[in-house]
């Protein structure tokens, strides 16, 4: 449910007015004494701002990290396909869905010429 | 003719004949590296069963060298100027030195060099800047194939050769990768060049 216009919420008031009043007599005569200070007002939007700055910076170091080195064996395979099986061939069957090894790959793009 | 020139004719012709014979092939086409760098390389075909390729990096340009040094040390009197400590000065000069000696001992790649010898096994070996060659030999029984594979590197993907390697007892698994011509990258003419030329080797010998 799409909770539209925000500023009908209570707290979002509170966060919105609280700033501007002051110290004023009648607050704490309500009971209402321990406010935080008016510093955070502007500290922490600020904070979040600079979270959200920060961590698309750390998505990318994680991606970076994440990304498996040139002499990984996950660059060429994983345990998925290691564990398919390899029925033999029968005449005129389609044959089994599965990954074809990195060998044969380049046998056919970089050993056969092509033309095109 | 006179005896003279059936001499000249004959040397020129015996002289093409031991070149071809040695078949030291010098590549002829611009290879470059990834970046686009021009490298070059070297096939030497020992025998019928050995070959060797050596991929040539760019050396270190003085030019490069001289701009770095005096970046660092203009810097460095900047800060001498502003804060009248000597210690900048010290510490630029001790950077600049140590800086460049860890380069060229440990970062910087001269020529690798790939040897196959069939049947017997196949040896990378790395030569750095001062001199310094660091060789590994792989025998040909955990061999699997020397394949040119796709990986992602940084932002992009890139074409490099890599040695499959597999555990003699267990001939259809490959246990780990060794890339080769890492420092200088080159690209894929220049891969598929050695790649087929492995490939007659490891096709006689299995």
């Amino acid at each position: 449910m799409n909770r539209e216009l925000k500023q009908r919420e209570p707290s979002m008031a509170l966060c919105c007015f609280w700033p501007l009043s002051l110290d004023s007599v009648w607050l704490h005569s309500v009971g209402l004494t321990y406010w935080p200070q008016k510093y955070w007002a502007l500290a922490a939007p600020i904070y979040l701002l600079v979270t959200v700055a920060t961590c698309i910076v750390l998505l990318f170091g994680v991606n970076l990290m994440n990304t498996a080195a040139l002499g990984s064996v996950d660059n060429i395979t994983d345990h998925y396909a290691q564990s398919q099986r390899v029925e033999e061939h029968q005449e005129g069957a389609i044959l089994r869905l599965g990954d074809v090894s990195i060998s044969e790959l380049n046998h056919v793009f970089y050993l056969h010429q092509h033309e095109s | 003719m006179s005896l003279d020139n059936y001499r000249a004719v004959f040397f020129i012709v015996f002289q093409h004949v031991l070149t071809s014979s040695y078949l030291s092939n010098m590549a002829e086409e611009e290879f470059t590296d990834i970046n686009g760098n021009s490298i070059s390389l070297d096939c030497h075909t020992h025998s019928a069963f050995c070959r060797e390729f050596t991929v040539n990096s760019p050396k270190l340009s003085l030019r490069k060298v001289m701009v770095y040094t005096c970046f660092i040390w203009i810097l460095a009197y900047a800060i001498f100027f502003f804060t009248e400590n000597t210690a900048a000065l010290t510490s630029a000069i001790i950077v600049t030195l140590v800086g460049m000696m860890v380069y060229i001992h440990f970062v910087k790649v001269d020529q690798e060099t790939l040897l196959i010898i069939g049947s017997l096994g196949v040896q990378l070996s790395s030569a750095y800047a001062s001199g310094r060659e660091s060789t590994t030999f792989i025998e040909m029984n955990k061999l699997k194939d020397i394949v040119i594979n796709e990986a992602v590197y940084m932002h992009s993907i890139i074409y490099y050769l890599c040695i499959l390697i597999k555990d003699p007892a267990d001939p259809d698994k490959v246990t780990s990768l060794v890339p080769l011509f890492q420092s200088s990258k080159p690209r894929l003419n220049c891969l598929v060049h050695v790649y087929r030329s492995c490939q007659e080797i490891l096709a006689q010998t299995t």
